[in-house]
């Protein structure tokens, strides 16, 4: 699995403490500090193109492709400022609408997600095996096919241009990823929690909600966190039902900044790509707070 | 077991979804682009930069001040995006009342039977154009599609760097031929001090590529929807360029950055490029302090007769439009192609006015870059042209075809002869199953 | 399992009855999205595949044909290639370094928040045009890596413009974005109990085999989980290389991924018919890899109940 078994002979110091009698002070300062280096240089290259992304969206624009060096001779907002009324509108607009579809998409798999997984996990039932095999096999056909058929439905219902065909499949459980994601952390619940609220007479809407609901926090979250940035970041379905620029989304409006003939609109586009990441960023700083260790199972014994 | 209280929860998430999805169902924020109440509202597509949606939406709303009874609404997309919707607006069968026709779908379009006549629609006139021109319009006998554009194919070169180095491009006539430039060419690239090549690989590019074909006596396509040209004068014309490439006149696409490199990239190392008549305008701004001069392409010592060609970008109407609406897109698109204030906002990215009143009109306010593609492109309209056709259904990728095929050529994987014979047969493949 | 903790009172049966309806009481969200959102248009498209569907006109059914054709199509074939080596390295690659970087991420050392939200950063640009122009800036001519090589004296050419490096390049890029199954194991690293390792180190066990016995038999749902998912995700890559490529599939179709080629087949030469032959048989494909995972599974995945 990749893992340098090295590093861990010494993460845990009160594990070592109270294993070894071997003096600890001077062993537990070095490898941390050798950790913190190595990350840091580790990140620093990871980060790499995103600083240079950043960094480019200062440079006047016709300089961005031209000078690809990481201090810029110049620095400007320019492509901020042009950039934000690009469309007629300012960007904001773009954010606003990102926002809601985000947000509808994060209740809805929240809310069917975690109730299909958890029939799926934890109860027994003929067609369980059935429809498990069901949520996978409905993961692994290509988009690109169904999305006409998906789009002739919408369009005869008259949903197009709306937000409803990009939200409503969310809260219809056709996210099979976190269907399959939640049903690996309940799983990996023991079953005695399960059996001892049956035993205190709770069905299996009861322990859903009281007991497993609360112990897959770390797989909400999860689920919270990527439902938005990939809905932020959706590109091919808003592109077809959402055709008027006052409802499009920000991956629409990024991508007619720069038409493939030509290179105007390149530093607008570098600086609003900039400015999209930054919602994203703020949103999972927020969230990854909460992928805090499960409740601890000592309190429900 | 369904108690009170889950019930109560179960309401409430049900609640919840159900307005968290009616939130969705509306249309979001920001103002909106429909017309006045009681109007008819048409559906424009088109496609661009953001430049040009800022351009053409200024024109709209220009439009909508002068027809307050027409709502305009507009779908806008980059040209990718906007050809994959319009693919799932076909297949629902909503497309756009008005929409521009990407270059290799207009005859798929039009034998599948998307556009809508426009000899009856009163609100397009076609008083300014000639009875001849007027057939050259036409696709198969029937006038169907609106030009709104024309472009030509041209050879664009940095004024400023061949004043640099002190080199003079033999004019129109005799001297400019092939050859003549290929031998320019190597000089410069040999001598220049800044170590430029002499122009960009591509030769996939389709309007200079036809423009060699035509001189040769052949053409793209023939009338019943061929593949009117043959593997030598394709091997020929790749021998031309490969023959610049092996003498370091013109980048490797490695060199270049991949075929279609950016003009903002490649610029500066190059002293000209292929292209059509109307990249000047929009690909002048990345070098904002050089001069750029247009030339016709080369043209052989004994070319066939009538080999100029003007190439048309089209917009057409949807052939399931209301019978309510049709006068008010034909008002719209009357406008794109025959109102010389329409011209002035959205400028001329889109290549010389087709209607030639407008074109005069124009020379009033085009910009020094217009002028010369204006020029350009009266020279080749003023020719007696053998009759140019569109490519039949099945040609959609040809230039993604060709583009495969001159990248594997300079690689080195084919020969030129190997490269055509392989285009070629490729390309009919895609006719043959349409 | 559950019959040995039944309350006396209720048979096997009876529970197992109850249990079903309220599954189907659970499932009623994604059984109507299935019905309705899914599977209608998962049937369309197995029906088109054996049609001449042109997206313009009504489909003609022509049988296997298209079948036919796809076992002779050369580009095909390429694209096959191409997508299998992008899976058999950019796999591996990335769930390593999501792996390697979650373990030691999930220890508290000051900064996590940071290192984490760093890690996850290249994840969020997706599949932005940015990461194009961001790519080409690197791995370009002239670009970041040329320059950095030529400090060693070594020049090499425009990596994306070389055919045999460009795949490459996007295997990078794929492995960038290991941020993705980074959190996901972060997660499942979370919901292993404290009292666990306590226990564990009461009872004198080191750090090492705290590690062995309950740290990665514990997370083995979710390397299941990532595993499969990254595989098939993997398989159907499309955004980066359509992207970075420009749509075209990169220097010679060296970085056309099949579900590219399956867009190029379906929305520039409008042979809808032809792309769904394609989606289904790349679903088949994947569905026998997946189903191969999981029968493997049984041998080392633990699951808590």
């Amino acid at each position: 699995m990749g893992t340098d078994m090295s590093t861990f002979t010494s993460l845990d110091a009160r594990a070592s403490s109270s294993v070894s009698p071997a003096p600890v002070p001077r062993r537990r300062r070095r490898p941390a500090f050798i950790r913190h280096i190595g990350l840091t240089v580790f990140a620093l290259f990871v980060l790499y193109p995103l600083i240079w992304l950043v960094i480019s969206s200062f440079k006047p624009a016709h300089l961005i492709l031209s000078d690809t060096s990481i201090i810029p001779d110049r620095m400007t907002v320019e492509n901020y400022r042009s950039g934000w009324t690009a469309l007629n509108r300012p960007f904001w607009v773009f954010f606003a609408n990102s926002l809601i579809v985000a947000l509808g998409a994060i209740v809805g798999n929240i809310f069917s997600c975690s109730l299909t997984s958890y029939a799926l996990a934890r109860l027994h039932f003929r067609m369980r095996n059935i429809y498990f095999g069901i949520v996978l096999v409905s993961v692994m056909l290509p988009m690109h096919v169904m999305i006409i058929p998906q789009y002739i439905v919408f369009s005869k219902l008259g949903l197009v241009n709306t937000f409803v065909p990009l939200v409503l499949p969310k809260f219809l459980a056709t996210d099979a990823f976190f269907i399959f994601l939640m049903v690996q952390f309940i799983r990996g619940i023991p079953r005695e929690l399960d059996q001892a609220a049956m035993l205190d007479g709770a069905g299996p809407f009861k322990t859903f909600f009281y007991i497993i609901l609360p112990l897959m926090t770390p797989a909400l979250v999860t689920t919270t966190i990527f439902t938005f940035i990939w809905t932020w970041n959706d590109f091919f379905t808003p592109l077809i039902y959402l055709t008027k620029v006052q409802i499009m989304t920000v991956p629409i409006a990024l991508r007619t900044m720069v038409d493939a003939e030509s290179t105007l609109g390149i530093g607008e586009l570098l600086a609003m790509s900039v400015l999209s990441l930054v919602p994203i960023m703020l949103f999972f700083a927020f969230a990854q707070k909460y992928l805090v260790r499960g409740i601890a199972t000592t309190g429900l014994k | 077991m369904l108690t009170r209280r889950n019930l109560f929860t179960f309401c409430a998430l049900s609640g919840l979804a159900a307005s968290a999805g009616s939130l969705s169902a509306c249309s979001g924020v920001g103002g909106g682009d429909a017309g006045a109440s009681g109007s008819t509202t048409v559906r424009y597509a088109w496609w661009g930069s953001a430049a040009r949606q800022t351009a053409y939406t200024k024109a709209i709303d220009a439009f909508k001040q002068h027809y307050p009874a027409i709502g305009v609404e507009p779908e806008f997309a980059e040209y990718t995006a906007y050809q994959v919707r319009m693919t799932t607006q076909m297949a629902a069968k909503n497309v756009a009342e008005v929409f521009w026709i990407p270059s290799a779908q207009v005859l798929t379009y039009a034998k599948n039977g998307l556009y809508r006549n426009l000899d009856d629609v009163q609100t397009l006139k076609w008083e300014d154009y000639s009875k001849t021109e007027i057939e050259g319009f036409k696709l198969d006998g029937k006038l169907n599609t609106l030009p709104f554009g024309i472009f030509t194919p041209v050879f664009r070169y940095s004024q400023t760097y061949a004043d640099a180095a002190g080199l003079t491009l033999p004019a129109d006539g005799a001297g400019w031929t092939w050859d003549s430039l290929a031998e320019l060419a190597v000089t410069y690239a040999k001598n220049n001090k800044d170590k430029r090549w002499a122009f960009v690989y591509n030769p996939d590019a389709d309007l200079p590529f036809e423009a060699w074909l035509r001189q040769h006596g052949e053409q793209l396509w023939t009338q019943d929807g061929k593949i009117g040209f043959t593997a030598d004068t394709t091997a020929a014309w790749f021998d031309w360029w490969l023959k610049l490439v092996k003498a370091g006149a013109v980048p490797t696409p490695a060199q270049q950055n991949g075929m279609a490199p950016l003009w903002a990239t490649i610029g500066k190392s190059v002293l000209g490029i292929f292209g059509n008549s109307n990249h000047i305008i929009d690909d002048a701004k990345s070098f904002p302090d050089q001069k750029f001069t247009l030339r016709h392409v080369p043209v052989m010592a004994s070319p066939a007769a009538g080999h100029q060609f003007l190439y048309f970008p089209r917009v057409a109407m949807y052939a399931n439009t209301d019978k309510v609406k049709v006068e008010a897109a034909g008002q719209l698109m009357n406008q794109q192609g025959n109102v010389t204030d329409f011209l002035k906002i959205v400028g001329m990215t889109m290549g010389a006015p087709t209607n030639p009143r407008v074109a005069k009109e124009a020379e009033a306010f085009a910009t020094d870059n217009e002028k010369q593609m204006l020029k350009i492109v009266a020279d080749d309209r003023g020719e007696t042209r053998k009759p140019r056709y569109e490519a039949p259904a099945g040609t959609n990728s040809w230039r993604a075809i060709m583009a495969r095929t001159v990248e594997a050529l300079a690689l080195g994987q084919k020969t030129p002869q190997d490269a055509a014979k392989g285009m070629i047969s490729e390309i009919q493949t895609g006719i043959d199953r349409a | 399992m559950t019959s040995a903790l039944a309350a006396p009172k209720r048979t096997g049966g009876y529970h197992l009855a109850r249990q079903g309806k309220a599954a189907h009481v659970f499932l009623v969200p994604w059984l109507v999205g299935f019905l309705g959102i899914t599977t209608i248009p998962m049937l369309a498209s197995l029906y088109l595949a054996f049609t001449n569907y042109n997206v313009l006109a009504e489909p003609n059914f022509i049988g296997p044909a298209n079948f036919i054709r796809i076992a002779g199509d050369e580009r095909f074939w390429h694209s096959v290639r191409v997508t299998l080596l992008y899976v058999l390295f950019g796999v591996p690659l990335q769930l390593g370094f999501a792996l390697f970087l979650a373990l030691i991420l999930d220890k508290g050392i000051r900064g996590l928040t940071l290192y984490r939200s760093a890690f996850y950063l290249p994840s969020l640009l997706g599949g932005s045009v940015a990461i194009a122009i961001l790519w080409r800036e690197i791995f370009g001519q002239d670009g970041l890596v040329d320059k950095f090589l030529g400090l060693f004296g070594i020049h090499a050419s425009s990596w994306l413009q070389n055919p045999d490096m460009a795949l490459w390049t996007l295997i990078l890029l794929h492995v960038w974005t290991f941020g993705s199954p980074m959190i996901i194991f972060l997660a499942g690293l979370r919901q292993i109990p404290d009292d666990l390792y306590e226990s564990a180190r009461v009872d004198g066990a080191t750090t090492l085999q705290q590690f062995r016995s309950i740290t990665i038999p514990l997370l083995t749902p979710i390397i299941l989980f990532n595993l499969v998912l990254q595989t098939i995700g993997a398989f159907q890559s499309f955004t980066q290389a359509a992207v970075v490529s420009g749509g075209t599939g990169g220097p010679v179709d060296s970085t056309l991924f099949y579900t590219l080629y399956l867009y190029q087949q379906g929305f520039v030469n409008f042979d809808m018919g032809y792309a769904s032959a394609l989606a289904w048989v790349l679903l088949v494909f994947i569905g026998i890899l997946t189903a191969i995972q999981f029968s493997l599974s049984k041998y080392w995945v633990f699951y808590g109940d």
